[in-house]
Parts: structure tokens; C-alpha cells; sequence
């Protein structure tokens, strides 16, 4: 047999599993399939049979428990890749149920070589695996028995699944583990009120793999993966550079304010609390492209809302989003899943030849995810590879830092180690002079650029944002604040956790 | 029917091997070693052998030379099995008929049967 033979590998038919597996696990190879019940094991073997089936192959799916398969393919029958036509030639079933209870794992070993041979299967499910390893008098007889099932895998060309709810070794290294060719686990978990299920390929012999956990979810469809996208993405499709040229944002002073504009391909995140006009700079953006083509990522605002905003502002975006020129993604937070936002999102910028993206708000994205921790690799990984698509972003970013603290104008910014992601980040404030309360804007980084660090006041107004041309308001504002409230300003001094000195 | 002597150290090749080729209708006898495979073969020589090239005890080559040196059992055909290529194999032995490079499949185990039957 040549090496060729020995390495081809045999695809899930589940795309983002596939990505995981790097097209797929080795054919020929034996895998175990591990999650407690209800992780999603029997749709997934299943799906793998009647995957293979559609593509000419032969699965033979052997049941080692007591559920009847009238009562399984009862529920795997409403899924989108159950096709009935395909049984029995391209999926059959077999319940080895009877022959474990009374002819042992040598039964078992046998009748399961006899069904490959007769059957001219090359992929078979065993399903219930932990029934087999009860059925073992000692840990070594079931060793033997997957260590003969490895070999008839290998002598037949047979890929095997063997799906089983034995808890998980912690160090993954029991006998069986350490035999096969991979070991993938499905969990299901709760992530507050929330359940979350997750794929985590342990092992994979032969082949590298994306490491990780993984989000998976049970659809109408059968099971989708997303693939870990700070993994998928940890390189850029091809070379960055940002080098421009110059955009603009829309607003002319904002332009002025960033030493002439965000350079093309480049990230500008934009930092503020709730009213600071964020999600309406991000529509002066998108307008400011003209007829390049933009996507504005929504989680909380409906499309319906954004276009009224845009349309009663009078904003030249609303005329893109007319023509389809710009489009308004909405995805309420609330039940999504981040990889799958954003693989989505890729595949519209891609499909799409997208030029300007604005995200608003992307704190939601730990909504989506439940774990803060991702965030950063997760947008760095993003806005990478948009700019490798040569899209220009624009990030806002809703800050909990009660803008309204006197004599401390910058107190209490975090910035969660978004800083190095974006060559921009510009913070959009309040602050509470008497009865009044000021908008200031101040850009923090420019990267690779002369720019002023200096507040400067605007406004809100029926035609969007409108920035002062000079600081003078600014400064009479947060001198008045030192005046009445007695607190020197630390205006940067409060930046310690601030973006890393890379300014220019 | 016709016998074939199936000689691996690793037992659960020799085991799967055994009911593969017992379902094709083979009588087969399995041996861990050479030594072990010569004392089976002084009661009924085998139609064929199937011969891992390492093994302990005594091996493929030792196996080999010592089956040539016999004349009851120099003219039964040999495939020799190793996960070596062929090249390093036939630079080390000779006096086997067919080299089956491991792992394999079986189907390429019926054919190289058939083939050195005839």
C-alpha cells in the first residue's frame, strides 16, 4: 500500500468540522467520540453516516444499546441530513445489543468484521461503546478488543467511530485513549441560564488539527461547528499593510482630529458611554465611503431604527442603505454564537467585496460567547484579516465608566487589551458642568501620525456629529470643572491601563 | 482446503488475520515467532506462510533461512509482512515470494495470497 493511501483523509461532510480536522480524520483510522449524554453523539454519528452516504460511500451504524432504532431514527429523521433513500445501501442499521450480552467483546469483534466484510462498508459507527467496555471482564480484555477493532479498521479501510459517554479521563490517558487514532469530545454546558455546547478535538494522529474548544450547535440541519475563529484566523489570509490612503470619516473635524483621516485598511476604535454618539459617527463612516460597498453590524439596534436615525439626520448613508450599497446586519445578542457571527460576517465581507465595516458595540460580542477572556484575540484575529480583505474598520465600544466624574476627565477607562488591534482609538465622553452636560472627543492613539492630544467639544445636532474646530471650549470646560469641584485633573495620568505607548 | 501460517508477534494481527482469512474459507494456524512457527509446521507444513520480518525469539530472517535449510518446507511460498519498505527488506533476506509492506488492507492480503497459491 503506498504512503499516499495511508494519509488521505475522509471529510465529516461538516464544514467547520472539517476546518477543525483539516479536511477530515484519516481514513482507515479509529476514533472515539466522547460527551456526557444529550452532548449531541448520536446525531453527529448519524450525520457522519448519511454524509458519507450522499458522497457514494457505505456507513453501517451498530447500536450497543437498548434504545430501538425505530425510536433513534424517530428523532434523527427531522434532521436536514437524514435522507431515507439512502437506507439500506448507503446507511444500515445493526443492533449489536444482543450478541455483547451474550457472546462477550469476541462476539461482538467478530459479527462487527463479518457486517464490514458483507456490508462493503468503509465507515462504521459503534454507538455505545461504554456498553462494551461494562461488558469487559478487566481493563486489558478491552483493550484487546479496540485494539483488534484498530487493526480490522486498518485491514478492511474501514474508518470507525466509537461513540461512548465514559466520563472523561482528565489526563486522557486510559488504554483506549491512548490507542486510537483521535479523540474528540462533545459538551454540553451552562454558562449562567444559558447551555452552550462545545467541541474539543483532543487527539488527532497523523493530521494537525485547530486546538481549542469549539462551538457547536444542533440545528434544524443536523450539527453546525464553528470553528474557533482566533484560531482560524491566527494568520491573515494574505500579507497586511496599512498604508493607506487617508479616508475619511465623514465628519470633517473627525478626520482632522485623526492627522487626516483613518488610513485605508486600518481599525479605529471608538470608546464611549451611552449617548455619545457613537452608533451615528459610525453612520457619518459608512456614508463617507461613497459608493464603496458596507456592512454595519448591529446587536442591539434594529434595522429599522439605524435607517430612521440615518434618514431623520439626513446623513448620506441613508440614501447607500437604499440601494443596497450599505447593509445593516443585525444580530440581537442574545442567543448567538461568537464564531458563528463572526464566520458570517467574513463570509459577507468576502462575498460581498466589502470596503468599510462598522461593528457597534462589541462588547456584545461577549454576550454571544460568555467569555470575556476571548474578546481580544478574538477582534485581533478579526480585524486582521479584514484588513488582509483590505476592509476599513470601525469599532464602538460602550464604556461603564459613568463619563460623568469631575476633575477626572479619563478616570476608570479600561480597554481590555483591545489597544494593539486598533491603529486608532478615539474616546467620546461627557461631562457635567452645572445643569450642563458637555460632549468631549480626544483621540488616545493615531498610529503613525502627528495628531493633537487635546479634547475637543461637539455636539449632537440634526445633521450628526459636529466637532469644534479648536480646544477652547474644551478647555473652558474641564477648567471650570477643576474650578468648581476643587480636584486637580489627571487628565492622563488615569491612563495607566491605558493603550501601550505606541502613539505617535 | 488449503492452510495458511499466520506468524506475528503482535497477537491481535495474528488473531484478526486468522478469522479474515478463516471467513475466505483458509484453514489457519498462528504462531508469535519463528521458533514457535517452525515446532507448529513439524506437525502439518502449511500451503503458505505469512512471515512478520521482526519479531522476537527468533525472527523473520533467522525464519527464513531456517525454512530454506529444511527440504520439507523450502518450497512453501512465503509473504513476508513488515512496515519496513521492500528495498531495506531485500537488502537484509531473500528466499520469501511476495513482500507485503504493512499496514495493509485486505483486499491487497486476498490478492497476494491468491498469487503466491498458485
Amino acid at each position: 500500500m503506498s504512503d499516499d493511501r495511508r494519509i488521505a483523509k475522509l471529510p465529516t461532510g461538516i464544514a467547520g468540522f472539517d476546518i477543525i480536522l483539516e479536511g477530515g480524520v484519516l481514513r482507515g483510522g479509529i476514533y472515539i467520540i466522547l460527551g456526557s449524554p444529550g452532548a449531541g453523539k448520536t446525531i453527529l454519528g448519524n450525520q457522519l453516516c448519511f454524509n458519507h452516504a450522499s458522497r457514494g460511500g457505505r456507513a453501517l451504524y451498530v447500536t450497543l444499546l437498548a434504545e430501538t432504532h425505530g425510536r433513534m431514527l424517530g428523532h434523527i429523521g427531522q434532521l436536514g441530513f437524514f435522507d431515507e433513500s439512502l437506507i439500506p445501501d448507503g446507511v444500515s442499521y445493526l443492533s449489536a445489543f444482543r450478541i455483547l450480552e451474550t457472546e462477550g467483546l469476541k462476539g461482538l469483534a467478530d459479527a462487527l468484521r463479518r457486517e464490514i466484510r458483507a456490508r462493503k462498508v468503509d465507515l462504521l459507527v459503534v454507538d455505545g461503546l461504554i456498553s462494551a467496555e461494562e461488558t469487559a471482564g478487566t481493563p486489558r480484555e478491552f483493550k484487546k478488543f479496540i485494539h483488534e477493532l484498530q487493526i480490522q479498521a486498518e485491514l478492511a479501510d474501514c474508518t470507525m467511530m466509537l461513540l461512548t459517554s465514559a466520563a472523561v479521563d482528565q489526563n486522557f490517558a486510559s488504554a483506549e485513549h491512548t490507542m486510537v487514532d483521535g479523540l474528540i469530545e462533545l459538551q454540553a454546558r451552562l454558562r449562567g441560564r444559558r447551555s452552550e455546547r462545545e467541541l474539543v478535538v483532543h487527539k488527532m494522529r497523523g493530521s494537525d488539527f485547530l486546538r481549542g474548544v469549539h462551538s457547536f450547535q444542533v440545528t434544524a440541519d443536523g450539527i453546525a461547528v464553528q470553528p474557533r475563529i482566533e484560531a482560524l484566523l491566527s494568520e491573515p489570509s494574505r500579507p497586511i499593510l496599512v498604508d493607506g490612503p487617508r479616508l475619511s470619516m465623514g465628519v470633517e473635524m473627525f478626520d482632522e482630529i485623526l492627522g487626516g483621516g483613518p488610513l485605508r485598511r486600518s481599525t479605529t476604535l471608538l470608546m464611549g458611554a451611552a449617548g455619545t454618539g457613537k452608533s451615528t459617527a459610525g453612520l457619518h463612516f459608512l456614508g463617507a465611503g461613497n459608493d464603496e460597498r458596507s456592512i454595519y453590524l448591529s446587536f442591539d439596534e434594529a434595522p429599522a431604527a439605524i435607517r430612521l436615525k440615518a434618514s431623520v439626520l439626513g446623513l448620506p448613508v441613508s440614501r447607500l442603505f437604499d440601494e443596497g450599497v450599505a447593509e445593516i446586519v443585525w444580530r440581537p445578542s442574545t442567543e448567538g454564537v461568537l464564531d458563528e457571527v463572526c464566520a458570517a460576517l467574513l463570509d459577507q465581507v468576502r462575498s460581498g467585496n466589502v470596503q468599510r465595516v462598522f461593528i457597534d458595540g462589541i462588547n456584545d460580542f461577549v454576550q454571544t460567547t460568555g467569555d470575556q477572556s476571548r474578546l481580544a484575540q478574538v477582534l485581533t484575529a478579526l480585524t486582521n484579516e479584514f484588513r488582509a480583505l483590505g476592509v476599513t474598520t470601525l469599532l464602538s465600544i460602550e464604556l461603564d465608566f459613568n463619563g460623568i466624574v469631575p476633575g477626572q476627565p479619563l478616570a476608570g477607562l479600561p480597554v481590555l487589551g483591545l489597544s494593539p488591534m486598533a491603529e486608532n482609538i478615539v474616546l467620546m465622553r461627557l461631562a457635567a458642568l452645572g445643569a450642563d452636560v458637555h460632549r468631549l472627543i480626544i483621540p488616545l492613539k493615531v498610529r503613525d501620525s502627528a495628531f493633537e492630544l487635546k479634547f475637543r467639544r461637539y455636539d449632537i445636532t440634526g445633521r450628526g456629529l459636529e466637532i469644534e474646530s479648536d480646544s477652547v471650549q474644551a478647555d473652558v470646560v474641564l477648567s471650570e470643572l477643576v474650578r468648581q469641584t476643587g480636584v486637580i485633573p489627571a487628565p492622563f495620568g488615569s491612563l495607566a491601563a491605558a493603550p501601550s505607548g505606541d502613539e505617535a | 482446503m488449503r492452510t495458511i501460517l499466520v506468524v506475528d508477534d503482535e497477537w491481535a494481527i495474528a488473531e484478526v488475520l486468522e478469522a479474515l482469512l478463516s471467513d475466505e474459507g483458509y484453514r489457519v494456524i498462528i504462531a508469535n515467532n519463528g521458533r514457535q512457527a517452525l515446532d507448529r509446521m513439524s506437525e502439518w507444513p502449511p500451503d503458505l506462510i505469512m512471515l512478520d520480518f521482526m519479531m522476537p525469539i527468533m525472527d523473520g530472517k533467522a525464519t527464513l533461512a531456517a525454512l530454506q535449510e529444511n527440504p520439507r518446507t523450502a518450497e512453501i511460498p512465503v509473504i513476508l509482512m513488515s512496515s519496513l519498505p521492500e528495498e531495506t527488506i531485500a537488502q537484509r533476506c531473500t528466499g520469501y515470494s511476495v513482500f507485503l509492506r504493512k499496514p495493509f488492507r485486505i483486499a491487497a492480503v486476498l490478492d497476494v495470497i491468491e498469487k503466491a497459491l498458485v
